[in-house]
C-alpha cells in the first residue's frame, strides 16, 4: 500500500514538472514563483510544501487508477480540492442529492469501464443525472490540473450548455467561468483555470478546425448523441478518426434513448454502460379509428382527461406556435365552460415553444392551481408544447401525455435548394420518448391520437438525423477546413445523399470558397473562420469592395438572430405602423439596418432601451444579442484585417452600395417577377414560383429581388427581400450568371436583354 | 390504474350533477374519443426497477441493457413457442421441405416445379434476379459536384451512396407538404370527391355569367337533341314524350 502510494507521488511529481513550465507560460509569469506572497489556491497542487497544513484531497488519487471510494472521499473533504477554499454549507446539501441520483450507484462500474476502454457508450434516460455527474466523475479521474488537458462535454443546445455548466459549477462549489466554464457561439465563459468545459457541439467543431487532433482535450463527452444534430454527427466521425491517431484521448458518447447499439457498432464495438432513469410504467392508449382532425382530437382528449382522470398534469405535443396558441385558447374556453356547468377543477394552460420569451417559458414550472375549495376537484396544469418538451426539457409532475404524432421537421430539397420546416409524422422512437415523459413522477398514461396499426405501419423507426435533412454547404466548408480530403468515403454514421453533397459543393464553388478541384480557396479559408453560413460569410468578407462593410456587418448580425420585429396579436396594426417608420422603400434588409441604427441612436441618447424597444415593437432581447454578435464578428474581421468602412451617408450611393454588397453573397437567392402585373416571382435557376412574404415593407412591385430565406408553408414565400438591378448580377457574379448555363425561359431572355443594354451603353460611352 | 372505459363518454356524464345537465351537448369534451389500450405489453413502456438493475452482481452490461430493452414476457414467449406448436404440423412441414430442397433455383431461391406452364427460367421472379444493367442515373453529367464525387470514386450509375462502405442513402429524404389536419393513418381514399370548397359568394356579375353559360348549355343540348324539329315530327308526339 505504502509502496504504491509512493509510486503515485512520484508519477504525479513528474507530470507536475512538465506542467510547471506550461503554467508559467500561460499565466504570463506572474505565478511563476512558487510560494510567493500571494496564495493561489489553484496552484496549490504545485507546491504542497509551501503551504504547510494544506493537503489537497486529490493527492492520493492517481490518474486513470482512481476508485469511486477515493473520489467520494475527496468530495466529502472539508476543503474544495479544486479551489483550496473550504466547502460551503450549500455544497454538502447538493452533494447529498447528487448521491441519490441513479448514476451514482454505478460510479465504480463506470470508472472500471472508463479505465479499460478508450471509447465508451453510455445510455441513461433523462433524469439519471448523466449530464451533470459523468463529467464530474471523469474530472476526479482525469485530474486535468496535472496534465493540462481539459474535459469537454458537448450539448446540442446553447441554453443547455449554459444552464448545465452553472449547475455543475454549483455542485463543485466553484465560480462559473473558472474551473467549470462554458463556450457557445458568440459567448465564451472560460478562463485559463478551466478544467471542465461545457460547450455546444458546433463550438467544439469550430475549435477542431484550428486543432485537428483536439490536443487541448483529454476526454471528450458527446452528450445527447441520440439527437443526432449535424455537428454531433460530424464530431462523431471526426473523433472516430482522431481516436486511432490519439490513443490517449478518451471519448464517451452519451445517449438518452435505447438505440445505443448503432453507436456501439459505429465506434468499433465500444462497450456499453446503461443507467436506468427514474421512470415509472406508462400505460399507452390508441384511438380505435384514425382521427380526421388531430388538433381537435387533441383538445378533446385534454378535456376528457381533465373531466375523468385523477390528479396529474397534462402535456400535449403540437407542431407550431400558431397551432399551440390556438389550442391553448380553445382549451381554456372549454375548461371555463366545464367549470361552469360541471364543477370541474381549475386548469391553467401554458404554451411552450422555442420563440417564446424566456420569462413566459419559465411559467411552465409554476405549480398547478389549487382546487376551488378544500376537497374540491383537483386543479391541474396543461402544457401545450412543440417537441422541445420531448427530450431537452424536463417538466416534473406530468402524468398524462397526449401525442397526435406530428412534429415540425426541417427538410432540405437539394433539387430546388429549399430548406423548409414541414409538419411530418414523428418516428416510433420519438413516440416512445414522448410517452416516457408521462412517467417521471408516478405511473402515467399516454394517449396517442392514432391507431396501433398506424403506429406500427406508418411511423418510421428513427427520426432522420439532421445531416440527411440539411443543406450541407456549411458542413462541407467545415470539413474542408478540418482537412478532410475524401468526402465520398468520409465515415459518417449516416452519410448524406450524393445529390445533397453535390449541391453543396457546387454552391461553395460558385461562392468561390472551393476551387474546381474541390480544394479550399483563400476566400473559403477565411469564410470558415466566421461562425456563419458561407453565403453570409462571403458577403461580409467582400463587403469592403463595396465600401459598406460596417453596414453589411450590422445586417449580417441582424440576420443571424431571430426576427427583431414584434407583432403581438392584440396590436398588429400598431406594430405594423411602427415598422413603417423604419421602412426603406428598397427593401427589408435596409429596413433592418434602419431599425438597428435607430436602436443605436436611442441607446446613445441614454434612453431606457427596454422601454424604447417595447414602444417601437422591437425585440430588445434579439436586438441586444445582435449587438453582441456584431461585436464578435467585428473582432474576427479585425483579426483577419478586413477593413471596416462606410460610404458617407450623404452620398447618394450609400444604399445602392449596400444593395450591391448583398448580392456578393446572395446572388444565388434572386427571384424575378413572372409578368408585369403579377405578384408571383420565379427564383433564378431553380424555377420555383414564390410570393413575397406578407411581412415585407416592400410595396412597389420590383422586377428583381434578392431574398434571405425561402419559407415553405402552405404557399411558397421568400422572406426579407430587397430590390436589386439585374445588371449587377451579371457584374458581381458572372460565373453563376453565365447565360449559356441557363435554361430557355423568361429569366434567360430578360438577362439577355440586360446584357445587350449594358453592351450598347458601353459602346456609346466608348464612341463619345 | 383505471380501465380505458373511464375515458369514455358515459363516465364524463356521470360526473355532472343532474341540475347542471344540459339538454344537448355543446362542449367539445362531450364528443369523447374512446381510447383502447395498447394490445401487447411490448408497446407499453416498462418501468425500470432501479434496485434490480443496479445490482453489482450483474457483471455483463450487455445483459443489463437487453433486460431493459426486451421485456421479459417476450423472451418467455419465445421460449414457449417451439413447445406449444403441434408436433404433427412440424413434421409435415419438415417432410415438404425435404422433398423440395434439391429443386431450388440457385439464382432466385424459389422452388423449381415442373407443373408450371412456363419454364422456370422464363418466370418473372427468375428474370428479375438475373444480373442485368440498370438504366443510367438521371444526374446531369456536367455538374461540377459530380466531377468532384467521381474523382473520389463515386459512380452515379452504381446505385450506391456515400460513406466508408458507400452505404449511405442514394436519394435525398423527400419533403411532403402537409396542409390539412388529418391525423396519422388517416387517408382520404382517392375515389372520393375532394372535400367541399368554401362557399363562394356571388355578385351580380358572376350570376349573370353563370346564367349566360347555363343558357348556352341548354341551347346546345336542345339543338343536339331536337335538331330542326323534323326529328320530333318523325318521332311522333311533341318534345315531352321523348325521354
Amino acid at each position: 500500500m505504502a509502496d504504491s502510494s509512493k509510486g503515485l507521488k512520484r508519477s504525479s511529481a513528474e507530470t507536475e514538472g512538465s506542467q510547471d513550465s506550461k503554467r508559467v507560460k500561460t499565466d504570463g509569469g506572474s505565478n511563476g514563483k512558487m510560494g510567493g506572497d500571494k496564495y493561489n489556491p489553484y496552484l496549490a497542487h504545485l507546491d504542497e510544501g509551501a503551504h504547510n497544513g494544506f493537503k489537497s484531497p486529490l493527492d492520493e488519487l492517481e490518474r486513470h487508477k482512481t476508485t469511486a471510494l477515493q473520489a467520494v472521499k475527496a468530495e466529502d473533504s472539508d476543503t474544495n480540492p479544486w479551489t483550496g477554499r473550504p466547502h460551503s454549507q450549500q455544497y454538502f446539501k447538493i452533494l447529498k442529492t447528487r448521491r441519490d441520483l441513479p448514476v451514482h450507484k454505478q460510479r465504480q462500474e463506470f470508472l472500471d469501464q472508463y479505465h479499460q476502454n478508450q471509447i465508451l457508450v453510455f445510455v441513461g434516460e433523462t433524469g439519471s443525472g448523466k449530464t451533470t455527474q459523468i463529467p464530474q466523475y471523469v474530472l476526479y479521474d482525469e485530474l486535468p490540473h496535472l496534465t493540462g488537458k481539459l474535459i469537454a462535454c458537448t450539448q446540442p443546445r446553447r441554453v443547455a450548455a449554459m444552464s448545465v455548466a452553472q449547475r455543475v459549477a454549483n455542485e463543485l462549489d466553484v465560480e462559473l467561468g473558472e474551473e467549470v466554464g462554458y463556450s457557445i457561439r458568440f459567448e465564451n465563459k472560460t478562463s485559463s483555470k478551466t478544467l471542465l468545459k461545457y460547450m455546444t457541439d458546433g463550438q467544439l467543431l469550430r475549435e477542431a478546425m484550428h486543432d485537428h487532433d483536439m490536443t487541448r482535450y483529454g476526454c471528450i463527452i458527446l452528450d445527447e448523441a441520440h439527437e443526432r444534430t449535424l455537428a454531433t454527427d460530424i464530431l462523431m466521425a471526426l473523433l472516430k478518426e482522431i481516436s486511432t491517431r490519439r490513443k490517449d484521448l478518451k471519448i464517451i458518447v452519451m445517449s438518452a434513448t435505447l438505440d445505443a447499439q448503432k453507436f456501439q457498432s459505429y465506434f468499433f464495438n465500444a462497450p456499453l454502460l446503461a443507467v436506468p432513469g427514474r421512470t415509472h410504467p406508462v400505460e399507452i392508449f390508441y384511438t380505435p379509428e384514425p382521427e380526421r382532425d388531430y388538433v381537435e382530437a387533441a383538445v378533446r382528449t385534454v378535456l376528457q382527461i381533465h373531466a375523468s382522470e385523477p390528479e396529474g398534469d397534462i402535456l400535449l405535443f403540437l407542431t407550431g406556435e400558431e397551432e399551440i396558441e390556438d389550442a391553448c385558447r380553445r382549451i381554456s374556453l372549454e375548461v371555463d365552460e366545464m367549470i361552469r356547468e360541471s364543477d370541474a377543477g381549475p386548469m391553467s394552460v401554458y404554451p411552450l415553444y422555442g420563440t417564446l420569451p424566456p420569462h413566459q417559458q419559465q411559467r411552465i414550472f409554476d405549480k398547478a392551481p389549487e382546487p376551488f375549495r378544500k376537497g374540491g376537484r383537483p386543479g391541474r396544469k396543461c402544457i401545450v408544447a412543440t417537441n422541445i418538451a420531448e427530450t431537452s426539457l424536463t417538466i416534473d409532475g406530468i402524468v398524462y401525455v397526449v401525442d397526435p404524432g406530428f412534429s415540425k421537421q426541417k427538410i432540405y430539397n437539394p433539387r430546388t435548394r429549399v430548406e423548409s420546416l414541414l409538419v411530418s409524422p414523428i418516428s416510433k422512437a420519438s413516440a416512445q420518448q414522448r410517452a416516457g415523459r408521462a412517467g417521471r413522477t408516478r405511473p402515467g398514461k399516454c394517449f396517442r391520437l392514432y391507431t396501433e396499426k398506424a403506429f406500427k405501419k406508418e411511423l418510421i423507426e428513427q427520426t432522420y438525423p439532421e445531416i440527411l435533412r440539411s443543406n450541407l454547404s456549411n458542413t462541407i466548408l467545415e470539413l474542408k477546413k478540418l482537412g478532410v480530403q475524401d468526402l465520398v468515403h468520409f465515415d459518417f454514421m449516416d452519410p448524406p445523399a450524393p445529390e445533397t453533397m453535390m449541391r453543396a459543393l457546387e454552391e461553395l464553388n460558385y461562392l468561390a470558397c472551393l476551387d474546381d478541384d474541390g480544394e479550399l480557396t483563400r476566400l473559403g479559408d477565411l469564410a470558415s473562420q466566421f461562425p456563419l453560413d458561407p453565403a453570409l460569410a462571403v458577403m461580409l468578407i467582400s463587403s469592403p469592395e463595396f465600401y459598406c462593410s460596417n453596414e453589411i456587418l450590422s445586417i449580417t448580425s441582424l440576420l443571424s438572430v431571430p426576427q427583431i420585429w414584434v407583432r403581438p396579436n392584440n396590436a398588429r396594426k400598431r406594430a405594423d405602423e411602427m415598422k413603417q417608420q423604419f421602412a426603406h422603400p428598397d427593401g427589408d434588409h435596409l429596413t433592418l439596418l434602419n431599425a438597428y441604427h435607430a436602436y443605436k441612436g436611442a441607446e446613445q441618447n441614454g434612453e431606457d432601451m427596454k422601454k424604447w424597444c417595447h414602444e417601437h415593437f422591437l425585440s430588445y432581447r434579439h436586438l441586444s444579442s445582435a449587438d453582441n454578435v456584431r461585436a464578435q464578428l467585428k473582432r474576427i474581421m479585425e483579426t483577419h484585417e478586413i477593413e471596416l468602412i462606410s460610404t458617407p451617408f450623404q452620398n447618394k450611393e450609400y444604399y445602392t452600395n449596400i444593395r450591391r454588397a448583398l448580392l456578393a453573397g446572395f446572388f444565388m437567392q434572386v427571384a424575378m417577377r413572372e409578368s408585369s402585373n403579377s405578384k408571383v416571382y420565379k427564383t433564378v435557376k431553380d424555377d420555383q414560383l414564390v410570393m413575397i412574404h406578407p411581412s415585407t415593407v416592400v410595396t412597389s412591385p420590383y422586377d428583381w429581388v434578392v431574398y434571405n430565406e425561402f419559407v415553405l408553408t402552405t404557399k411558397q414565400y421568400v422572406r426579407t427581400v430587397t430590390n436589386i438591378r439585374p445588371e449587377w448580377l451579371l457584374e458581381i457574379a458572372p460565373i453563376y450568371y453565365d447565360l449559356d448555363t441557363f435554361e430557355k425561359g423568361e429569366i434567360k431572355s430578360a438577362l439577355t436583354r440586360v446584357t445587350e443594354k449594358v453592351r450598347r451603353r458601353q459602346a456609346m460611352k466608348g464612341g463619345r | 390504474m383505471s380501465s380505458p372505459k373511464e375515458d369514455g363518454s358515459d363516465h364524463d356524464y356521470d360526473d355532472i350533477p343532474l341540475q347542471h345537465k344540459r339538454p344537448f351537448g355543446a362542449g367539445l369534451h362531450k364528443k369523447a374519443i374512446a381510447f383502447v389500450p395498447a394490445s401487447d405489453t411490448g408497446g407499453q413502456l416498462k418501468s425500470v426497477d432501479s434496485s434490480s438493475v443496479a445490482r453489482p452482481l450483474r457483471q455483463d452490461v450487455a445483459d443489463l441493457y437487453l433486460s431493459m430493452v426486451m421485456p421479459a414476457e417476450d423472451a418467455e414467449k419465445d421460449k414457449l413457442k417451439p413447445i406449444t406448436t403441434p408436433l404433427p404440423l412440424k413434421t409435415r412441414t419438415h417432410s415438404i421441405s425435404e422433398e423440395v430442397t434439391p429443386d431450388i433455383c440457385p439464382l432466385c431461391n424459389l422452388p423449381l416445379s415442373s407443373e408450371d406452364f412456363v419454364p422456370h427460367e422464363q418466370s418473372f421472379a427468375h428474370q428479375v434476379c438475373l444480373p442485368h444493367s440498370h438504366p443510367p442515373s438521371a444526374i446531369d453529367r456536367n455538374r461540377k459536384g459530380l466531377a468532384y464525387l467521381s474523382a473520389y470514386g463515386w459512380d452515379p450509375d452504381e446505385r450506391r451512396g456515400l460513406g466508408a462502405e458507400q452505404q449511405g442513402i442514394q436519394f435525398p429524404v423527400k419533403a411532403r407538404v402537409k396542409d390539412d389536419n388529418l391525423g396519422v393513418g388517416m387517408h382520404i381514399p382517392k375515389g372520393l370527391p375532394p372535400p367541399k370548397k368554401k362557399e363562394q359568394l356571388l355578385d351580380a356579375k358572376k350570376v349573370r355569367k353563370m346564367a349566360r353559360e347555363e343558357k348556352r348549355r341548354g341551347e346546345r343540348l336542345r339543338e343536339e337533341l331536337f335538331g330542326d324539329g323534323r326529328l320530333g315530327k318523325y318521332l311522333g308526339r311533341g318534345d315531352k314524350g321523348l325521354i
